[in-house]
């Protein structure tokens, strides 16, 4: 007589009749008498009846057709290829990874470059001491250039030239 | 099969109307979209119409096209895990079934309806929450009623192999069904 452990292993093949002809009829017998084992095996055939609930789709009437076209146009619809040392070479992932690096690189490098002060030889080129000054304006409560900072020059030019 | 090898349309036509329904519905099942399984139904013909001439009756014609199909499925898939970086959208009649189909049926009331939808919906996932070949191979047993021997044939595996991802289908199906 087979014991529980045994049968549970082997509900799965017995319910798809896989078993050797006497495997089967035991675990047969087991689950005539063993209520716990016969409930597994309930569950599993409800299992096996829901998912059989999925029923057919039916191909187009123009399945054939479509194909028959396929086969007499093969190059229609199919990407470009590459060339095959290419591909032996290199997989289509490796190239990308390897480019996006390059790419990075490049943008790194150039990136350097222009953010050099002296890389453009048109440009005025300022102490940093003048730079810094200039920016601390960006804080007065007039900055310079404006109408009222023109204003305000003035005003403070006549009072010196009365004194 | 002969016929076909020789380029014998008329063959050739009498072979996709005899098998398309089975191959369609294989895929449809693994993948789960109608649309790509249309798509890939055709592939599988197609390969069967280039490859005829190296066909060898070694094992059932079944077999050998379910191998085909078995194939494009999982590259269709690896590749699929690619695109995800990239996805596109997929088609609105890829879940469950028309509604045409479900009222073919004879349910006369829409909740009924909608109700039967869902459930096919929740089962497709639970199919395909399942690893590729656990999912093939119950698809193989399911729904074309294959021998352990001819999906360990299909697979590339061994019998031993089949039963234990059946085994772990079942149990995780018997996991994620449990409420319906």
């Amino acid at each position: 007589m087979m014991r529980c452990r045994n049968v549970q292993e082997k509900l799965s093949a017995y319910q798809d009749k896989e078993l050797k002809p006497r495997e089967q009829e035991e675990v047969s017998s087991h689950l005539l008498v063993c209520q716990s084992c016969h409930k597994q095996y309930e569950k599993l055939e409800g299992v096996w009846q829901t998912i059989g609930e999925l029923r057919e789709i039916h191909p187009d009437p123009w399945f054939y057709p479509q194909l028959i076209k396929r086969i007499k146009e093969p190059r229609e619809g199919r990407s470009i290829p590459r060339p095959r040392w290419a591909s032996r070479l290199l997989p289509a992932p490796a190239i990308a990874w390897i480019l996006l690096v390059i790419g990075l690189l490049a943008g790194t490098y150039l990136g350097n470059i222009l953010a050099r002060s002296d890389f453009f030889p048109f440009q005025t080129s300022r102490s940093s001491e003048e730079t810094t000054l200039t920016s601390l304006h960006v804080f007065d409560p007039v900055p310079p250039g404006t109408l009222a900072h023109g204003y305000l020059q003035m005003v403070n030019y006549m009072e010196s030239d009365s004194k | 099969m002969i016929r076909v090898a020789k380029g014998d349309e008329d063959a050739f036509e009498i072979l996709v109307n005899r098998h398309q329904t089975s191959v369609l519905n294989l895929i449809y099942r693994f993948i789960g979209d109608r649309t790509q399984a249309k798509d890939l139904a055709q592939e599988v013909f197609l390969r069967v119409w280039q490859t005829a001439k190296c066909y060898e009756p070694k094992a059932k014609f079944t077999t050998w096209i379910y191998r085909i199909a078995t194939n494009l499925c999982l590259n269709e898939l690896k590749s699929a895990r690619r695109r995800r970086w990239f996805p596109f959208p997929r088609s609105n009649e890829n879940e469950g079934y028309t509604f045409e189909e479900t009222l073919s049926d004879g349910s006369p009331n829409a909740e009924e309806v909608l109700l039967t939808k869902e459930r096919s919906r929740q089962i497709s996932d639970a199919l395909q929450s399942l690893p590729p070949n656990q999912r093939m191979a119950l698809v193989l047993k399911r729904y074309d009623d294959l021998s352990y021997q001819e999906i360990a044939q299909i697979l590339g595996c061994s019998v031993s192999a089949v039963e234990s991802l059946l085994v772990r289908a079942k149990r995780t199906l018997q996991e994620r069904l449990k409420d319906l």
